[in-house]
Order: C-alpha cells, then sequence, then structure tokens
C-alpha cells in the first residue's frame, strides 16, 4: 500500500519533470516565433529566419554576408536586408512606405502611373527607377528580368511558378481568409525582417495600437450602437467584408455592430443578395467599397446603378460613405483611418472632425456630375 | 523479497490501467476537453491549421507553444488518448487471455469469432497509432503552385509531374442562382512520369493522386468562376509523403474484419447458443 502511495506522490513530479524537459528540448536554441494571422516569423538563429507567407510557403531569411544553408532550396531563400522589390499591392507598398523604405528598395510596381496617390511612387515611375510590370493578370516578365527584383510581394501565385525559373524568391502577401484587425496592425512586423526594419515595426504598431487604446477609451459609454454594413452590390455579384476582417472587428470595438459579424472567410467575400437587403433594413450606416471614380457619386447614383440598392436603410434615412481614391494605398496611415471610421460611427464623440479617406455621399448628384452618369 | 514486490506492484498497475473505471473516468475527461477545444478553435483554426503541413514536432516547438491558452486542450488530448489507448491495450490483453484460458468452452469457429470486439479494440489503438506517427514523420511539400504547362519533379527521385490543362466542372442550374458559372469540381489533368512510365490522372478535391509513394492532394485553384476577374488558371497542391497512411489503413482494415467477425457472431451463433439453451 505504501508503494501506492508513493507512485501516487511521485506522478505529479514526473509529470512536472517531462513538461519542463519538453520545454527546454533545445535549449542552445534563440528561438522566438510570431504568429500575424496566417504569416509566421520563427527565428531558428541569430543568422537565420524561417517565415510562412499567406499562401503557405516557406521562405529562409539569411543575412547577406552568411553562406547559403545547403538544406533549403536556394529559390526559398531571401538576403537580407533586401535592396530590390516588385510590390503588387497597395497595402505592401504602403507597408514598405511604413519601414521606411519605400524610395530605397521599389523597383516595379503592377499599377501605372495615374492609378498611384504615394508621392515616392510616381516620382518612381517618372524617373525610370519604378518599372510599370503590366497589369497583374498579363505581366511583362522580362520587365521583371531587367528590374533584377531580390523579392516579390504578390497576392497572386499564379506567378510563383515563373519566378521560380527566374530564381527569383516571393512571397505570398494575402491570405485565404481576410486578415483580422491584429494581423493588419502587424504585417509590418511580418516584413520587417525582409528589410531588417524591425525597430520601425515596433514603432509603427505601437502607434497605432495607442490609437486603437484611445478609439477604445472615447467609445467605450457611446451610449447607442450604430449597425453598420461594408460592401456593395455589383452587377452579379453581391461583396462584404466578413466579420473577422478587421473592418469588422474594428467596428465591433467602437461600440457599434457590425450586420456581417456572423459572415466568415476571406476579404470581399460573396454572400447573396437576400443576405444583403435583410441587413440593409436595419443598417444606419454604409461603407460601400466604390470610390467616386467608380459612380459612388450619390446616394440616387447608387440606386440607379442597382434598383435592389434603393430598398436599405442607409440609402433611404441612414449615411453613405465611400472611399476616396487615395485610401487603398494609405496603409501606412492605418491610426488615421481607424479614427476616422470611429469617428463616422460616433460623430458625436468626435465633433469638427475632418475627414481625409471617406466621403460622405449626398442624397442626389449634385447637377454637373449627375448629367455624367 | 524485493522481485516479488515488484511484481505485485507491477501486477497492481496493471490491473488499475485495464479498470473499466479508468475507462468511465477517461471518457468523461475526454468529452470535457474536447468541448474546451470546440470554445477554443472557434475563429483560431489558423492555430491548427499547420500541423498537417509541418508536422506534430515542428507544430509544439511554433503554434503550440506560444499559444498555450488555446492550443492545451490539444495536448491534454494527446496525453487522454495515450491512457486510452494503454487502458484500452491492458483491459483488450486480459480478455484475451482470459478466453484463451478457456478455448475448451467453445468449438474452433466460435472461439476465433469471440476474438472480433478485442480484434477491434486493438485496431482502434493501431489507428490511434497511426495517425500519431503520420503527424510525427509525413514530409509535406506545402502550397506548389503550378500553372498549365509547368513541370516539377519530386524530391530524390527522377519522377516528374506536368499539370496538362485546367478542365473543371461548372454549376448550371436554376435552383442555386448564385452558384451559376461556378466551379464545382475542380478538375485537374496531370501527367505523371518516370523514366518510360506514363500516366495522365485527375486531381480533384476529395480525389488525390499517388504517384511513387507520394500522395498528391489538390489545395487550392483559380479562376473559381467562368466569367469573374481575369485571374490566370493555376493549382495549388500539396505533396505528402506519410509513411503513417500504412499503419491507420492496417487499423481500419483490421477494424473492418472485427466488425464483419462480430456481425458474423451474432448473426450465426445467436441462433446456435438459443438452440443450445
Amino acid at each position: 500500500m505504501n508503494d501506492n502511495k508513493n507512485i501516487r506522490r511521485l506522478s505529479p513530479i514526473l509529470i512536472a519533470l517531462i513538461i519542463i524537459g519538453c520545454s527546454q528540448a533545445n535549449p542552445d536554441k534563440q528561438q522566438s516565433f510570431v504568429q500575424i494571422g496566417e504569416f509566421t516569423l520563427n527565428r531558428i538563429s541569430k543568422d537565420r529566419i524561417d517565415v510562412h507567407d499567406g499562401a503557405g510557403r516557406m521562405l529562409v531569411l539569411i543575412p547577406r554576408n552568411i553562406p547559403a544553408p545547403k538544406d533549403v532550396d536556394p529559390v526559398k531563400i531571401v538576403r537580407t536586408p533586401v535592396k530590390r522589390v516588385v510590390a503588387y499591392g497597395f497595402f505592401d507598398v504602403a507597408v514598405l512606405r511604413a519601414l521606411g523604405v519605400l524610395e530605397e528598395v521599389l523597383v516595379g510596381v503592377t499599377n501605372p502611373a495615374g492609378n498611384w496617390y504615394i508621392k515616392e511612387v510616381k516620382q518612381g515611375l517618372a524617373s525610370g527607377k519604378i518599372a510599370y510590370l503590366g497589369d497583374a493578370s498579363s505581366i511583362d516578365y522580362e520587365r521583371i528580368k531587367q528590374q533584377s527584383p531580390e523579392l516579390v510581394l504578390t497576392w497572386d501565385p499564379s506567378i510563383i511558378p515563373m519566378l521560380d525559373e527566374l530564381g527569383i524568391p516571393c512571397a505570398v502577401t494575402s491570405t485565404p481568409t481576410a486578415m483580422c484587425l491584429n494581423a493588419r496592425m502587424r504585417f509590418v512586423q511580418f516584413l520587417a525582417p525582409f528589410f531588417n526594419r524591425e525597430a520601425e515595426a515596433t514603432a509603427f504598431f505601437d502607434r497605432v495600437n495607442n490609437t486603437l487604446l484611445e478609439i477604445r477609451e472615447k467609445t467605450a459609454n457611446a451610449g447607442s450602437a450604430p449597425k453598420v454594413m461594408w460592401g456593395d452590390i455589383y452587377e452579379k455579384r453581391v461583396l462584404v467584408e466578413p466579420g473577422n476582417a478587421w473592418v469588422g472587428e474594428l467596428i465591433g470595438l467602437t461600440q457599434s455592430d457590425y450586420l456581417f459579424e456572423d459572415v466568415y472567410g476571406t476579404s470581399c467575400i460573396e454572400i447573396s443578395v437576400e443576405r444583403f437587403l435583410y441587413s440593409g433594413e436595419e443598417a444606419d450606416i454604409l461603407f460601400t467599397y466604390r470610390t467616386k471614380e467608380y459612380g459612388a457619386t450619390s446616394k440616387a447614383a447608387l440606386a440607379r446603378m442597382n434598383p435592389l440598392f434603393s430598398d436599405i436603410k442607409p440609402l433611404k434615412s441612414g449615411k453613405v460613405y465611400a472611399p476616396l481614391p487615395h485610401y487603398v494605398q494609405s496603409g501606412d496611415h492605418l491610426d488615421e483611418i481607424l479614427t476616422e471610421i470611429a469617428a463616422i460611427i460616433h460623430p458625436k464623440l468626435y465633433p469638427d472632425f475632418k475627414r481625409r479617406y471617406f466621403t460622405e455621399l449626398p442624397d442626389t448628384d449634385p447637377p454637373d456630375i449627375g448629367g455624367l452618369i | 523479497m524485493a522481485v516479488l514486490n515488484m511484481i505485485k506492484q507491477l501486477s497492481y498497475i496493471w490491473r488499475k490501467l485495464g479498470s473499466i473505471h479508468l475507462t468511465v473516468v477517461l471518457c468523461l475527461l475526454l468529452t470535457a476537453d474536447l468541448t474546451y477545444g470546440y470554445i477554443s478553435i472557434n475563429r483560431r483554426t489558423n492555430l491548427f491549421a499547420s500541423l498537417n503541413d509541418i508536422g506534430l514536432t515542428a507544430w509544439i516547438e511554433t503554434y503550440g507553444r506560444h499559444n498555450l491558452l488555446y492550443t492545451a486542450w490539444f495536448f491534454i488530448l494527446l496525453g487522454l488518448l495515450t491512457l486510452l489507448c494503454i487502458n484500452t491495450f491492458a483491459c483488450t490483453t486480459d480478455r484475451v487471455i482470459l478466453l484463451i484460458r478457456s478455448r475448451e468452452h467453445f468449438g474452433i469457429q466460435r472461439f476465433l469469432f469471440k476474438f472480433s470486439p478485442h480484434i477491434m479494440h486493438y485496431a482502434m489503438i493501431i489507428l490511434l497509432v497511426g495517425y500519431l506517427f503520420s503527424y510525427i514523420s509525413a514530409q509535406v511539400i506545402v502550397s506548389q503552385t503550378m500553372v498549365p504547362g509547368t513541370t516539377i519533379t519530386l524530391p530524390g527521385k527522377t519522377a516528374q509531374i506536368t499539370f496538362e490543362s485546367f478542365e473543371p466542372v461548372y454549376y448550371h442550374g436554376d435552383r442555386l442562382a448564385f452558384l451559376n458559372n461556378y466551379v464545382i469540381s475542380p478538375r485537374a489533368k496531370l501527367l505523371l512520369t518516370d523514366g518510360d512510365y506514363n500516366k495522365t490522372a485527375v486531381l480533384s478535391y476529395n480525389q488525390p493522386v499517388w504517384f511513387k509513394g507520394y500522395g498528391i492532394f489538390l489545395k487550392n485553384f483559380a479562376p473559381r468562376k467562368k466569367d469573374g476577374m481575369a485571374i490566370r488558371v493555376r493549382i495549388d497542391m500539396n505533396i505528402r509523403k506519410d509513411p503513417g497512411v500504412c499503419v491507420y489503413i492496417a487499423g481500419i482494415i483490421l477494424f473492418t474484419a472485427g466488425l464483419f467477425m462480430y456481425l458474423a457472431e451474432w448473426i450465426f451463433f445467436k441462433k446456435y447458443t438459443k438452440e443450445s439453451l
């Protein structure tokens, strides 16, 4: 019986020893693991960071002066700091700007000069330092080769086989599920080790995080909770931001109801028109994807483009906001964007707030614009 | 004396490990743990999705250790399943020994069929061990993207896979109008070659292709709609070499055999038992 008691007494100690043993399996390894949504950074040693991009592919970051590891496919090795980058997405370019490396490293984009609002990119395209590589669906690979990028940041994985042939490493910066608020704020920390700009990334994150804390504090006792929807009805499809997307989470944090909270999945997810109209019956505010250039000039203009729109409450008695053209290129001003969204939802808490990224749509078009549509 | 004491202790531990009370406690704990897991996993599937790709050891060192609040249930699950396997093994082995000792009471056929529940229990253990082995030993090439006309070579082999064409089946119906022109069955035509060996295979969801010890699984594809955005045709595949598959397939076969034996005993010997009574 005594032996049994001994076993019982010893078992918690044994379990604790096993746990401690497992947790210290590699005491020599200086390892830190960071997960940012679907992206990860795993510091294997002082000179090696394994990263997983949005598609789950692994890339290995190695400083330029260190020999390449033999167990890694050469096209998966990225030499840091990266000095020449091609970027597909506006958000990727904005993050390069947040890291303070945009002017220095960007050598190729997939949007022509006329589509850009970022000064450094416009200047780079004008001077020839940055090349327009063609539309994302018809990239000029010869031009990519000429630009000799050391890294391509893309949302389109179909270019990977060709880039592999050219020996150019590629990181997919889009993800199958929408980026949550935390991932949106921290994405800069995913790209930072590529450029040895961890300090800048931390500063950026701290700035945005402080803004978010201020917003939460300010809106904590906002009282009424406006009902918000973010999406659009197009000719053949209805696209919305799901509840797991950063905008959905932000709206929830500002003491308001995001009406697509129950929708989960990728950014710009397609839902049925009935689901959209159901939420539209009770929404107070609609954020549309369309800019003025794509027809969002007034509530009447939206209703004309799709008569189903005219039945939703924001168009009848609520408010509709459209992004200004430079909004999608302003990821480096995320703190300002978060504040502006909070100010739109709770205007009484932000008196005299001057909007810079969204515009409120009037009921009808001014005569000169209305005549054009 | 010391040896006798040790035998006594081991016999006591064995009895406790095979106890039905332990089984009941483990089942209750498993239920509680899985409920905790159900709550933890909600909208945090990212934490676990990579388990298939990077394997259990790397997963524990990264996602597992750094998110203990949400992954603790999984570690507890592993511990409970290990205990359940040990409990099942001890309990079943006791019964098998008893059955062998009382073999004179049955005819040879009846005697063999009496093993059916024990075969199923052992099969369950093999299944679980197989899955553990799979998560520990599988080598995975994650998200291998191909566009039509491209070829890849399997690691360490001369075997090659060529993506020949994408021939999806689209939805054309009235009942689900919103699905019109959407791909309902992505079908990628692959050419598998190794020296003189040539074979064409169709890869789709739930239709993996097996080639030279590798399993090829469709992970993603584009475009998803006939008249959507202008997106280039591509497929993303996970390519797995998984020695655990053989183990858990053996477990499945053994479990099925045990189940059929149990049914056969129930059908054929029930009548015999009644008549003998």
